[in-house]
Parts: C-alpha cells; sequence; structure tokens
C-alpha cells in the first residue's frame, strides 16, 4: 500500500516552523508515504481572514481545496489550524449548494473547479488510520524508552466536533497512541487539552502568556521531559514565548516542546539535528541526549 | 455490583471539601438522576439546581471530570465509556461565583448581560399594534442563536474568561449577534460596539464554547460576524482587527503570510522595536525567523488576486 | 424593611409579563421574587405554540371561533364573558410579543406562522418551531431587563399576610442567605405556575412547579377554584414522563396501538389526532387498559409514529422533539416509532380570580394570573396552545390591575407581616435543628403514588376516598419530617419541605373537589359518574381552607353565548 497525499505545508512551515517541514520530509521519506505539495497554496486564513470576510476566506480555502482535488489526492496538513480551517470550508460548501454556487463563480477567474472530492486530514490522523500503528511499531529503530512525554493535542485538531470528528474531543487519545507506539510513556496532566492562546497573542498578550506559563508548568510538574503536539502554533506559542511567559511566574516553567513529526523521527533513529531540533528556543537537545542515551 | 463512584465538590460558603458517594451502576441513565439519588437516598445536604428535565431551563448545568454538562440530558454510559473509568468528578460550573456546592450565583453574569443591550431596538417599519414583517430568511438567521437557553456552560468552558473576567462570555455576545442580525433591530451597533468594548478580538479561537454547547450553537461563527462588523463600523483601530487585516492583505500580496512583517502590522512599528526585539533576536539566533527572507508571490498569485476582486464586487453589490 | 408598590411572585410568562406592564409607570417601584433564575421558569418548556386567531394560515378563522373552540375544549366549564375578552385580546398579544422581538416562524408573506393544534377548528397556534414558551420566555427576560425590574432570584414565597380580606404584606425566605424577610407592598401578583407535580413522578412538569403560590393564598383565606381539573398530556415519553409537543400531533403524527392501528379512529373519527387533550389521554389510557398497548404496569404505552412526515420535515419543525426522544428513549424519530403515555400536565383549577378585567382575586391587593390562577379560561380542560397565551395575556392584565390597585392602595399592616415572618423563622430554625422524623422524600412519594392511582386519569369515589385517608395520614407524618440539613446557606432541603406542604394541601383541594364532583367533564373522568351533570355541576368548585378545616362551595358559571352541548370532536 503506498500512501500519497496532496501536502499543504501552511505558511509555518515555510518560516518560523521549518523545522516540521524537515522533520516531516524525513519521516514521511522513512515511512514510505507520499506527500507532493500543493503547487500554488496559499495561506488558510489562520481564522484570520475568516474575522474580516468570511466569503473570502472560503473561497481561498475552495481553491486551496480544488489544487487537491486536482491531484486527487486527500489533503495532508501539518497545522491543527489549516486542517480546521479546510475541513470547515470544505463542511460548509458540501453542505450549502448556494455557497457551492458562489465560490466556484469565484474560482472561475482563477481557473479552478471545486468539486468536493478530496478529503482534509492531517499528520497525526494519517498515522493513527491510514498508516496504522502497528505498522509503525515496526518501523521503530530507537524505541523512546524513559522519555517522558506529556501530549498537548492543541484546540484545531480536536474542536469543533461537529468539524474535525477524528475523535471524542473529551477524552481523545490519537497522541497518546503514538507516543507509546514510539515506546516513549506518557505523562498525564491538567492542560492536556488547554488551548495555546496562539491566536490572540497580539490583542490578548498577557492572558495567553499566563496560559503558556500554566500549560508548561503543569507538564512540568506532572514530570513531563518534553511537551509534544501536532500543531507547529501550539509549537510556536509554548517554545518561541516560553521565556516571555517565564516572567510571569516565579518558579521555573522550562520544558522542551517537540513537533509530533520530531518525535517520531526521534524513533525511526533520526538524530535530533535532522529533525532541526536545535532551531528550537527551548533547548531540547540536554534532554533528548540523556535520556536516549540511556536507552 | 458494578458500582459508580462520584467525587462531588462541597462548598458550604467557608469551606471546600470533595465529598465520595458510591451508588449501583443502572445503564441507560443520566447525570440528573445519579445527582438526585445521591441527595434522596445518602445525603439530602447535597445541593444543585434542576428544573426541568430536558434540556430547555439550563438550571442544572455542572462540569464532570472537567467538562461542562447539562446533568439531565448527558447519558451516564456514555461519559463512563468515554473516560473509560466508574469514577466521576463533578464540581460547580468554573468561571461563577459558588454559592453552595454545585450551586452558582447568576447575578454578576445579569448584570454584564445588560451592557449589549439584550432586547430588540425596533425598527421604524414595525410598531406594537401592527407588529413586523419578517421573512423566513431573515427568521432562519436568529433560529439558532435564539436557542441559548443561559445554561452558563460556554461561560464554563471559556479559556479567555478563565484569565480575563472583562472578556464578555460567550452566552452574552450570542445575545449580542442575536439582535444584530435581527432585521427587525435598528441599531446593530448598540449591541456590537459594547462586546467590542469588552475584548471581543480577545477570544482565543479555542472553540470550548462551541464544542460544549447542548444547543450546538456555532458561537465562533458568530463572534467571527462581530468582528468583521467592528471592522465595517470602521474599527480598525486594535491590535486584533490590525493582525487579521494583515493577513487579509499578505495574502493578497504574496499568497501567504508574512511573519516578519506580522507584528509591525498589528503592533505599529515603535513597538514592536521597543517590546518585541529581545523576541526578535531570539528567534534570529536560533534560526527560526529570517528576517532577509521575505514570502515570494505563490503560483497563480493573480488568481488568487481575481477571487479577491471578485469576493469584494459581489459584496459591494450585496450592500 | 423591603417595601414595594408591586411585588410579582414567580418570574415565568404570566409573571415577566405583569411586571412589563406594571413596570411601565415609572413612578410605581416594582419587584419580582422568584424561586429560581428568572429562565429557568417552566414557560420555557412549552413547546408547541400561542394561540391567536389571526387568520394568516386560514382567513377563515376569527375570534368567535377561537372562542368556540376554547368553551367547547373547556366542556362549557369556562367563564365565556372571559374568554371572549381573552380571545378577542390575543391578537394584538402576538404584535405586541413580535414588536418586543419573539422570534416566531415566519410564512411566506413574513407574518408570524401558524399550525395546527388539537381542539382547534382552525390553524392559529403561532409557533417559533418547537420551542414557542422557550423565546417567549427570553423576550420577556429581556423586556423586563430594559425596564429596569428589580429581581430577587432565589427568594421563596412563604405567606401572603392578610387581614379584613385586604393584603398586608408577603413574607419570603432569601434561599442563599437563608433570611426571612417580611415585604410591605400595596399589590401583589402570584404567577407561581401550578401543581403538577402533586403526582411527582408521573408529571410533565419541572421539579419546581410546587404551586407555591397557589397554596400560600389558599392558606390565606382564598379559595381554590376547580381544582380537581388536571389535565394528563396524552403524550410524555414513556420512561420518563418528559412532555412531547403537541405540535408532533398537529404536523401529523400518528398514535398506534400494538396492532398497527390508528385507534384515534375509534374515539374521535373526524379529528384523530387533532382531538383534546383529555380526549386523547382516556384514548390512550383505555388501549392500555384494554390491553392493545405495549408493556406492562408503568412500562405500559403506545406508540407516535412521526416517520411519514420525512427526515426534512422533522428536523425543520420538530427538532427539539427528536432530540428528547433521542436523548431520553434512545429512539430516532425519523426511523422509528417512540413510546409515549399520558402524564400529569396542566392544572385547571388554582387561585380564585374574581374579576377577569384586571386578575384581582377576593383578597384586595391580591391579583393572580398563569396556571396557579383560575379565572377561568379553561374550564374542565385546557386546549393546546392556550396557555402560552394566557400566561401573556392575563399576565399583562394582572400586571395592570396591580398597577391601579397599587395608584390607590396604602401600605398594609406592617405588625402582622412581622410576626408572620418571625414565625417562618421559628419553623426554620426549628426543621434545621430537629434530627428525627419521617422522612420527607417518602412522605412525598407516596402522596405522588396514590395522587396517580386514585386520582388520576379515571376516578372513582372508593378510590378517591382511599387517597383522602393516604393524604391525610401524610399530612400527619409531615407534621414530623425531618429534612436533614442544618444549614442557613441555601438550605434547598427545607425549601422541599415547604414545598412538600403546598403540595400536600393541594392534592387533598384536589381530592376533595373530585369526589365530590359526581360527573365527568374534561379532564375530569368519573367511571362511577361516565356522563356530565349539567343539571347539577355545571358550576365551578371553590375550595375554602380555613384552619385546617377545608370547605366546599360552588359559583354558577358565566355562559353568555353558547349554551352546553355535548363535546363531541
Amino acid at each position: 500500500m503506498r500512501l500519497r497525499y496532496g501536502f499543504f505545508p501552511g505558511c509555518t512551515l515555510e518560516s518560523a516552523a521549518r523545522e516540521v517541514m524537515i522533520a516531516t520530509q524525513k519521516v514521511a521519506g522513512a515511512l514510505g508515504i507520499e506527500l507532493v505539495e500543493l503547487e500554488g497554496w496559499s495561506c488558510c486564513g489562520a481564522s484570520h481572514i475568516q474575522d474580516v470576510d468570511e466569503e473570502l476566506a472560503l473561497a481561498l480555502n475552495a481553491r486551496n481545496i480544488a489544487l487537491g482535488e486536482a491531484l486527487g489526492a486527500p489533503i495532508l496538513t501539518l497545522c491543527n489550524t489549516c486542517t480546521l480551517m479546510l475541513r470547515s470550508a470544505k463542511q460548509r460548501i458540501d453542505e450549502d449548494e448556494a455557497a457551492r454556487a458562489r465560490v466556484n463563480e469565484a474560482l472561475r477567474a482563477a481557473d479552478l473547479q471545486y468539486r468536493g472530492t478530496s478529503d482534509i486530514t492531517h499528520f497525526l490522523w494519517v498515522l493513527v488510520r491510514d498508516y496504522g500503528l502497528e505498522n509503525l511499531r515496526k518501523q521503530v529503530k530507537r524505541p523512546l524508552t524513559g522519555l517522558k512525554v506529556a501530549c498537548f493535542y492543541g484546540c484545531h485538531i480536536l474542536r469543533p466536533p461537529q468539524v474535525m470528528g477524528f475523535e471524542n474531543p473529551w477524552n481523545p487519545r490519537s497522541m497518546e497512541m503514538v507516543v507509546e507506539a514510539l515506546g516513549a510513556e506518557n505523562v498525564p496532566y491538567g492542560e492536556r487539552l488547554s488551548c495555546c492562546g496562539f491566536h490572540a497573542v497580539f490583542p490578548a498578550e498577557r492572558e495567553v502568556l499566563r496560559k503558556t506559563g500554566v500549560s508548561c508548568r503543569s507538564a512540568r510538574e506532572a514530570g513531563a521531559d518534553v511537551i509534544v503536539t501536532p500543531c507547529p502554533l501550539c509549537h510556536m506559542q509554548l517554545d518561541m514565548y516560553q521565556p516571555d511567559a517565564q516572567q510571569q511566574f516565579a518558579e521555573s516553567i522550562r520544558i522542551p516542546i517537540l513537533h509530533l513529526p520530531q518525535l517520531v523521527g526521534l524513533a525511526l533513529g533520526f538524530s535530533p539535528e535532522e529533525l532541526g531540533i536545535r532551531r528550537h528556543v527551548v533547548d531540547a537537545i540536554p534532554v533528548l541526549e540523556a535520556k536516549l542515551a540511556r536507552a | 455490583m458494578r458500582t459508580i463512584t462520584f467525587r462531588i465538590q462541597r462548598y458550604d460558603g467557608s469551606r471546600s471539601w470533595f465529598q465520595e458517594y458510591v451508588i449501583p451502576y443502572e445503564s441507560g441513565r443520566t447525570v440528573l438522576w445519579a445527582l438526585i439519588k445521591i441527595r434522596e437516598e445518602q445525603d439530602p445536604t447535597l445541593t444543585f439546581t434542576a428544573a426541568c428535565r430536558h434540556a430547555i431551563c439550563g438550571s442544572c448545568a455542572v462540569r464532570v471530570n472537567g467538562h461542562s454538562v447539562l446533568a439531565c440530558k448527558t447519558s451516564l454510559d456514555e461519559l463512563l465509556k468515554v473516560f473509560q473509568t466508574d469514577v466521576l468528578e463533578v464540581t460547580p460550573l468554573s468561571n461563577f461565583p459558588v454559592i453552595r456546592d454545585l450551586v452558582v450565583d447568576w447575578r454578576p453574569k445579569t448584570e454584564r448581560l445588560k451592557t449589549v443591550k439584550p432586547w430588540l431596538i425596533p425598527t421604524q417599519a414595525g410598531s406594537a399594534a401592527t407588529g413586523f414583517a419578517q421573512s423566513p430568511q431573515e427568521y432562519r438567521r436568529i433560529a439558532s442563536p435564539t436557542d441559548c437557553i443561559q445554561c452558563g456552560i460556554c461561560s464554563s468552558e471559556c479559556e479567555q474568561l478563565a484569565e480575563n473576567p472583562r472578556f464578555l462570555d460567550p452566552f452574552i455576545l450570542n445575545r449580542a449577534y442575536r439582535f444584530a442580525v435581527d432585521s427587525r433591530d435598528a441599531a446593530p451597533e448598540e449591541h456590537i460596539r459594547p462586546a467590542l468594548e469588552s475584548d471581543l478580538w480577545k477570544c482565543l479561537h479555542c472553540y470550548q464554547c462551541v464544542t460544549h454547547c447542548p444547543k450546538e450553537i456555532r458561537l465562533d461563527q458568530e463572534i467571527a460576524y462581530l468582528r468583521q462588523q467592528t471592522i465595517r463600523m470602521g474599527e480598525t483601530d486594535n491590535p486584533g482587527a490590525r493582525h487579521a487585516l494583515a493577513f487579509h492583505d499578505d495574502v493578497r500580496n504574496t499568497g501567504r503570510l508574512d511573519e516578519v512583517t506580522l507584528p509591525i502590522k498589528t503592533e505599529g512599528l515603535l513597538r514592536t522595536v521597543t517590546r518585541r526585539l529581545p523576541f526578535a533576536m531570539r528567534l534570529i539566533r536560533t534560526g527560526k525567523v529570517n528576517p532577509l527572507q521575505r514570502p515570494r508571490p505563490v503560483r497563480g498569485i493573480e488568481g488568487i488576486r481575481k477571487i479577491y476582486a471578485h469576493v469584494k464586487e459581489k459584496e459591494g453589490k450585496r450592500q | 424593611m423591603l417595601q414595594y408598590d408591586i411585588v410579582v411572585v414567580g418570574a415565568g410568562g404570566a409573571g415577566m409579563s405583569a411586571a412589563l406592564a406594571a413596570s411601565r409607570d415609572r413612578h410605581l417601584r416594582v419587584a419580582m421574587l422568584s424561586k429560581v433564575y428568572p429562565t429557568r421558569s417552566h414557560t420555557g418548556a412549552a413547546q408547541g405554540g400561542i394561540n391567536a386567531a389571526m387568520g394568516f394560515r386560514d382567513p377563515t378563522d376569527s375570534v368567535e371561533k377561537h372562542f368556540r373552540d376554547t368553551v367547547k375544549g373547556s366542556d362549557f366549564l369556562a367563564d365565556q364573558d372571559a374568554v371572549e375578552f381573552f380571545t378577542a385580546g390575543m391578537p394584538d398579544i402576538i404584535r405586541e410579543l413580535d414588536y418586543y422581538g419573539v422570534p416566531f416562524s415566519r410564512d411566506e408573506h413574513g407574518r408570524v406562522a401558524q399550525r395546527p393544534f388539537g381542539g382547534a377548528s382552525s390553524p392559529r397556534t403561532c409557533y417559533s418551531a418547537d420551542k414557542t414558551g422557550h423565546v417567549i420566555l427570553h423576550t420577556l427576560f429581556e423586556q423586563c431587563l430594559k425596564n429596569g425590574v428589580e429581581f430577587f432570584e432565589d427568594w421563596m414565597l412563604l405567606s401572603v399576610v392578610v387581614s379584613d380580606g385586604k393584603l398586608d404584606g408577603i413574607v419570603a425566605l432569601d434561599i442563599r442567605t437563608g433570611e426571612i424577610h417580611p415585604i410591605l407592598a400595596r399589590a401583589v401578583v402570584i404567577a407561581t405556575g401550578g401543581f403538577g407535580r402533586i403526582y411527582w413522578t408521573r408529571t410533565t412538569n419541572a421539579f419546581n412547579m410546587t404551586g407555591d403560590g397557589t397554596a400560600v393564598c389558599f392558606e390565606a383565606g382564598i379559595p381554590l377554584k376547580d381544582p380537581e381539573f388536571v389535565q394528563f398530556h396524552p403524550t410524555g415519553l414513556a420512561r420518563t414522563g418528559i412532555l412531547v409537543s403537541e405540535a408532533c400531533r398537529g404536523e401529523g403524527g400518528y398514535l398506534l396501538n400494538k396492532h398497527g392501528e390508528r385507534f384515534m379512529a375509534r374515539y374521535a373519527p373526524e379529528k384523530m389526532e387533532l382531538g383534546p387533550r383529555d380526549l386523547v389521554s382516556r384514548a390512550i389510557e383505555t388501549e392500555i387498559r384494554e390491553g392493545r398497548g405495549f408493556g406492562e404496569g408503568l412500562q405500559a404505552h403506545v406508540l407516535l409514529d412521526l416517520r411519514h412526515l420525512g427526515r426534512e420535515k422533522i428536523l425543520e419543525r420538530l427538532p427539539q422533539v427528536r432530540d428528547l426522544a433521542l436523548t431520553f428513549e434512545g429512539v430516532d424519530v425519523i426511523e422509528k416509532p417512540v413510546g409515549i403515555r399520558p402524564s400529569a400536565h396542566y392544572t385547571m383549577g388554582g387561585i380564585h380570580v374574581q374579576d377577569y378585567r384586571t386578575c384581582a382575586t377576593p383578597v384586595e391587593g391580591v391579583h393572580a394570573a398563569g396556571e396557579c390562577s383560575c379565572i377561568s379560561v379553561h374550564g374542565a380542560n385546557r386546549l393546546g396552545g392556550n396557555s402560552l397565551a394566557e400566561v401573556v395575556f392575563f399576565g399583562k392584565y394582572a400586571g395592570l390591575g396591580a398597577q391601579e390597585t397599587a395608584r390607590h392602595r396604602d401600605f398594609g399592616n406592617e405588625k402582622r407581616v412581622v410576626a408572620e415572618a418571625q414565625r417562618w423563622a421559628r419553623v426554620f430554625e426549628t426543621m434545621r435543628k430537629k434530627t428525627t422524623g419521617h422522612n420527607l422524600f417518602q412522605i412525598r412519594d407516596r402522596m405522588a403514588e396514590t395522587m396517580w392511582y386514585n386520582v388520576g386519569i379515571f376516578r372513582t369515589e372508593k378510590d378517591m376516598v382511599k387517597a383522602l385517608h393516604t393524604l391525610d395520614e401524610l399530612w400527619e407524618m409531615y407534621q414530623d419530617a425531618y429534612i436533614g440539613d442544618s444549614s442557613v446557606r441555601y438550605n434547598q432541603a427545607f425549601v422541599h419541605y415547604v414545598e412538600v406542604g403546598n403540595l400536600l394541601k393541594l392534592a387533598k383541594a384536589v381530592t376533595l373537589g373530585a369526589i365530590a364532583r359526581k360527573e365527568s367533564r374534561g379532564s375530569h373522568a368519573r367511571e362511577d359518574y361516565p356522563h356530565r351533570n349539567d343539571g347539577e355541576f355545571l358550576k365551578h368548585t371553590l375550595v375554602y381552607k380555613e384552619g385546617d378545616r377545608y370547605r366546599l362551595d360552588y359559583l354558577p358559571v358565566r355562559i353568555t353565548k353558547y349554551p352546553p352541548e355535548e363535546r363531541k370532536y
């Protein structure tokens, strides 16, 4: 079985989260998953264009989906928010005839057509549902034994369930199942399903930094070595802003944050450097070296 | 015999504690059934409110294992299955003052509700003697928002409200929306502006409210609508609107977001330079951001710009 | 000491309409007391709609037809002058509600949509999907907020203090603090809802429908009118008794017995499922008794079948009905019929209102509206869609009546009100400190059981006398009840103690009225007197409570236009 996807990287994989691009390509290559980047994809709107002009956001994402349809493959994203924005657009267009007609009228300007033939999925879901955890387990070269991992799902891979629907948003298990398949240890903690706040970090800086700190502290206090997240935006918030969040707390909140493809890559035998882990603000290398050397 | 253990948070006005109750398992029962059973068979001091039993009065919202639910319509079997447990922890709604046990105080919420003028400001087209004409399409816009039963679940789940008591509860934003889109209302701005002034742009997009709302009201879409309207009202001089507009403009320029200029567009050059410099240096040092590398227009950018033009033209015609 | 020109007790449709009307006079201070947060009130549970002869859906409809249908539905026990006043005023009420912002469903001309309903000769029930009561309740609340009505939520009425036939004030418990307050008022409007909870487990009513205002007025010497008339809603969910809207019959649902027959053909060949509630309830119970239902004993039921309406219509018109069946019975009505049987739904009787224009009771200063009261526009049986209509309409007139009363009345005797509050404070103290006694929940459940089996859908003298003995016995036990909560703060056990006391008094009045009415009329079905007897019983029952003594009296029915005829559908 050859898995093939229209790859929608999203803006951050081109810039601040380039390490996700690096890690994903390594992992996909090793697992034999073919990722064909959609040529000419545009920003999903990140829930912000939606706040300016809903109709425009719908049309732009219809264009993105149409690019995937032309490939004849499901669309895969690495970012929770991209997944939600694309899925929301798809659901709206599929359920509303009038919206579909309007959108296709707009797409004609770009010589494209929305047909509704491609599903939109996320790397995490592909691992669990399409690739399969048993197959993943077989590919593990370096079990992450002893590494204590706190899973941080992020909102837009779970909520709203009307749009996402992959698993129960009250008690999801997919991340923990992947972590377990890689041989690492899951650490339960209070903020597993919290919001990182990234989308409001400018207008609500104080509140968001506080949330960042609470999430990091919660995982740290639960004994986790790292937090792992399937979303580059959550990663940016928890990693890049962690030093700023620290200023709101007397106690240390320090904890390294890994991207899901990086965690998978480590278990597949890639080095932290090969997976771009050096690019993180909160240095994850020492704890990885300590833990993984021991294993 | 299978049993269910309830760990219920108690509060008597000064002291708070958890108390455990064990009841025999029965299939096909609700959380409210269990609470009543505990009160009537084990502890008459256990305090909670409930009235209609069918999810229309909004009295019986509590949190179970950290999730806010209507006790009357929440199946125990479902909860036990989702959480893979026979132990359920019941606590009062978050973001409310607690009066006793699971009973919360609504008075502060009512006061805040009043700020969005939660009543129809009628247009000249109607009168008390004649009523109004309203099309079925116009009715449909207010059909879902008027499902709100003011149960407080969205307030309890709101992650912005938890950090910032200034933020308006989602059900209050729903009320503002409900009147703003009512064809009979003469002054949508009077409902929207108070929302804007109470940190409308601080909603985190966490979707907790939508996920837990027992009436499945799309509060996310309502909040997006309120934001769109504030921009139409000319309220663009705030970080939230500027941030959103930066995305809007960047995508027209190149199809992609420009992370380097985003803070400047959102916060202004001065604030970015004075406040964000350590942050930026940190990112440059690790190689996360390269200020010299900027997005180039994507293939098909002309098509994207045509889509912009097309949508704007249509919207212009509609207004 | 708290002092208001007008105090409205109860924040449902009637109370809020009253407060809204009364608060238009900015010189009057209006307070509203409610045992619950206002939007929790049971008006919100009314699903199907509100009757008014707008003539939108059927141009041949008229106020006259609404008047006639209501009188006929009442089995001629309604006061016809009151019904005429009511039905004539309803179209204006709908327009007013529209102006307040009620989100009514609309027809293609943009007018308020109307649907057929049981017992109505034209489709005149205005609605908002199947949440009509909910949206009216919330809209009235919004208007009260706009008018600056002062809300006292979590306050429970304990006494109406009366001397020489005049109001002195009221006594109420602030549930949160446990303080008992005397409150002076020039006028009060009692709007506390019905008392379907006398059938505790077999009712569509919310837990708090314990007839507090009705019992308190009864205790204060105001008679109860027609308490024996209790409506059983034909379509309660089989397992829980939770109401499924009449709209499911209005929109064309079928009732089927175990042979798959639409059995209503036997009982109301023309109207079929759209027959009035009492008739449909008895038809279902008859099917069950004669072995054509499903299941046994308390689980027995017939089926409501909506499948032929189709997915789209069910989702568009009856989304809440679908939701209820799904949540509480695990049945998707799009795919399968759902089990239903009657459930105690509405108390036609209540506080005796003697002037329908002002909703004044025999005690000067006390007005009453809504289900707690009896005007009487429903007589022996209320039509679906007339309840929301009544609460908004008579709520308004009670508010206006109270306004008039407050303008010309002085405050009453302060000392008596204070003394009564002190008496209640002692009761509260005693009950909090009591450490033994009879279990309150058991008293309540025995009351419900005896009422369901002996004073339920079918009644006989023998059964009802048995119920009377049980009720007396329970009243004795109640004197030595134990509540098990010593808290001052939010003591729900004490609140419930007061509620059960209220229910016991009302249950006894229902039983006494029912025993004495040796005929069958409307909801009151006597197996030992199966026919209506206009010669002896075309009259209202009045039950008085004088200390521990209950006394019966009667009052003629006011018949202005429609002489009694046989009620056929």
